[in-house]
């Protein structure tokens, strides 16, 4: 379990090694943050290390690395700067995915090895100023004008937007399907009609390009919709389940930096007399930092591991996404609390890290949606099997899988009470799904994390995480008991907040 | 005359919550794909045809609903199960 295939198992450590040496070597995070841009020798030195071609497939110029490798590289760029991190994972998931697995021949020909090369870079352009977490009501619309389609409407925040050379839109497409069918369409920079906008000025990943893309009748041909026409909705969740997947590898990374950098500072700075590392609370800080990236990197070669045995990404990624960009935020901000004031300052790095990883918590799907997803899939999963571990761990491991079959048996009683009192109209009790999420999000990485230990470090590491992940499911448990009270209490404080604001004009708030 | 009844709910509901108009929904339209309806909105719909038709609605069962005739027929039979009253003097 969590193993590299047998035919990446040396090539990916060199090719991670190599990453290391060169984000050492060419990129400067401090700059990239200060200046807001990623300079072109970064680039051009990614590309040559055939980094934007990691997942396009060999007979398109890349290398055809499995989603597993890919983490592991992009976990380590991240370790050194998320900005370049996110233009490549960007590229290597939710940019090129669909024209790698749902592209026309024409399209996988004429674009992939360029797209391999780096000589153009992807983007994902999904989102809109009026469709955030509701993708649903996005207003781009692509209609068939002969053998072509021909694209209007605006994309907010489109990662890479600034230099990508490609955009993977996705448009309602009343022409295909139903009325309300949409459609994924590869859209080349140079088609006539696309008008990029101005970079954001962003409180985080400021060398990640961010920006409006906008189509005035740009006109592709009809080759370029990405797999069944009318499907889009459904072809960009699957590119979705990549993108979280890439993107909670990047967690990782930042995570590790955060511990790295803890454990840099505790054992050096000294007050009362000792290093501030002696004392017992900074121990088992530092010891939930080094349990929760471990239980991170576990979830993430889980999914890893479900991708290469053919399963569906779709409820796993999002347990990973919510899950890594979580608890990259807490080990973050534990880091920045054990630095003192030094973390509060920019020059040591926590608190650029801070900075960048706290829109993890909000794109490619806001936490707070995605564990009404990760519940409703909790709910509807059939016989999915849960817990039964303890008869295949070693000795070291006996306590931690009893703890999580218990885990799985309360959450599994759960479950059955929660559908027999809602049944479908759970999906109007937000508390309940959430509470239900966070546990199954903790039981997934626990069983990772003791399935996946084989070394006696990795057997504490696991031993540790799962106690961390029981408290935390627990807790989210006790709280699911009582959800109908809490949702009425929040209603009727939440009634009296809003009254003052709900018509706007007179009521207190932030200036502009 | 239920069956017509469920049908005529559940397609105005679907119509309402994909924003569109009733007499264009066809029976194979599909709700995610064509009707851009998540796992979220698909539960939403039946929750609310739930509440309006008095129904115990499993949410598994709304994992096998994928067109617009797959929800007509799937809340006709669960409406007849669960009010057998109403039809008892159809026999
Ligand atoms: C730096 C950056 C890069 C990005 N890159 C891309 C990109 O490359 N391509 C792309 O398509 N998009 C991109 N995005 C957009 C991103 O995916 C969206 O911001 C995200 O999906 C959330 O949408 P929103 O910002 O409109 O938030 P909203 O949908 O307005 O949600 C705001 C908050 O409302 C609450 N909320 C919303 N809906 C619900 C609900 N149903 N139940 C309970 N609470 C709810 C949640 O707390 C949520 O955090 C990027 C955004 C940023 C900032």
């Amino acid at each position: 379990m969590h193993e590299l295939a047998t035919h990446e198992r040396d090539i990916v450590p060199q090719l991670v090694d190599q990453v290391r040496r060169f984000m050492a070597r060419e990129v400067d995070g401090a700059a990239i943050d200060r200046r807001g841009v990623i300079p072109e020798s970064v680039r051009s030195g990614a590309a040559s290390l055939g980094l934007f071609g990691m997942s396009i497939p060999e007979e398109h110029g890349g290398a055809g690395l499995s989603l597993r490798a890919v983490c592991d590289v992009i976990s380590e760029m991240a370790r050194a700067d998320r900005s370049v991190a996110i233009m490549v994972g960007l590229h290597a998931g939710l940019g090129t995915r669909g024209p790698v697995e749902l592209g026309t021949k024409a399209v996988r020909d004429a674009y992939l090895p360029r797209l391999a090369s780096g000589e153009w870079i992807a983007s994902f352009a999904a989102t809109e100023a009026g469709a955030g977490s509701d993708l649903a009501s996005l207003r781009t619309r692509g209609e068939v004008v002969g053998d072509t389609l021909r694209l209007t409407g605006e994309k907010a925040y489109v990662t890479n937007g600034g230099f990508a050379s490609s955009f993977t839109v996705l448009a309602r497409t009343p022409g295909f399907g139903g009325a309300r069918g949409h459609s994924l369409v590869f859209v080349p920079r140079e088609t006539p009609g696309v008008e990029i906008g101005a970079e954001e000025d962003k409180l985080g990943i400021r060398g990640s390009s961010t920006v409006t893309v906008s189509f005035d009748g740009a006109t592709v041909p009809l080759d370029h919709v990405l797999g069944t026409p009318g499907r889009g909705m459904e072809h960009a969740y699957h590119l979705l389940t990549w993108g979280r997947t890439l993107m909670s590898a990047g967690c990782v990374g930042t995570g590790r930096a955060a511990l790295d950098a803890a454990l840099a500072h505790v054992t050096t700075r000294r007050q009362f007399g000792k290093p501030i590392g002696d004392f017992a609370a900074t121990r088992l800080h530092i010891a939930r930092m080094a349990a929760r990236l471990y239980a991170m990197e576990s979830v993430v070669r889980g999914v890893a591991d479900v991708h290469a045995s053919g399963g569906s990404l779709e409820a796993v990624s999002a347990i990973a996404k919510v899950f890594a960009s979580e608890g990259a935020f807490k080990l973050v901000d534990r880091a920045l609390q054990l630095q003192g004031a030094l973390g509060f300052l920019e020059g040591p790095g926590v608190a650029r890290l801070l900075r960048d990883c706290r829109i993890t918590r909000i794109f490619e799907g806001a936490n707070d949606v995605l564990l009404l997803r990760v519940g409703l899939a909790r709910l509807a999963a059939h016989d999915v099997p849960r817990g039964h571990i303890l008869g295949v761990v070693p000795a070291p491991l006996r306590s931690a899988a009893s703890e999580v079959d218990g885990l799985a048996e309360r959450l599994g009683e759960v479950v059955a009470d929660v559908r027999a009192r809602h049944g479908v109209t759970a999906v109007r009790h937000q508390l309940v799904l959430q509470r239900l999420a966070v546990a199954e999000i903790s039981l997934y990485a626990a069983t990772n994390s003791v399935l996946g230990a084989s070394s006696e470090e990795q057997f504490a590491l696991a031993s540790h995480a799962t106690d961390l992940l029981i408290e935390e499911a627990t807790t989210s448990l006790d709280a699911l008991s009582r959800a109908d009270a809490d949702e009425r209490r929040a209603l009727a404080m939440s009634e009296v907040l809003y009254a003052p604001y709900r018509d706007g004009r007179d009521a207190p708030g932030l200036s502009p | 005359m239920f069956d017509s009844l469920t049908r005529h709910r559940t397609i105005a509901l679907l119509a309402e919550i994909a924003e569109i108009e009733a007499q264009t929904l066809r029976g194979s339209e599909r709700l995610r794909e064509d009707l851009g309806l998540d796992s979220i909105g698909s539960l939403e719909l039946l929750a609310t045809i739930a509440s309006e038709l008095k129904l115990d609605l499993e949410v598994e069962d709304a994992m096998e609903i994928h067109t617009v005739e797959d929800a007509c027929v799937f809340i006709d039979r669960q409406y007849r199960a669960q009010h057998p009253e109403l039809y008892a003097c159809n026999a």
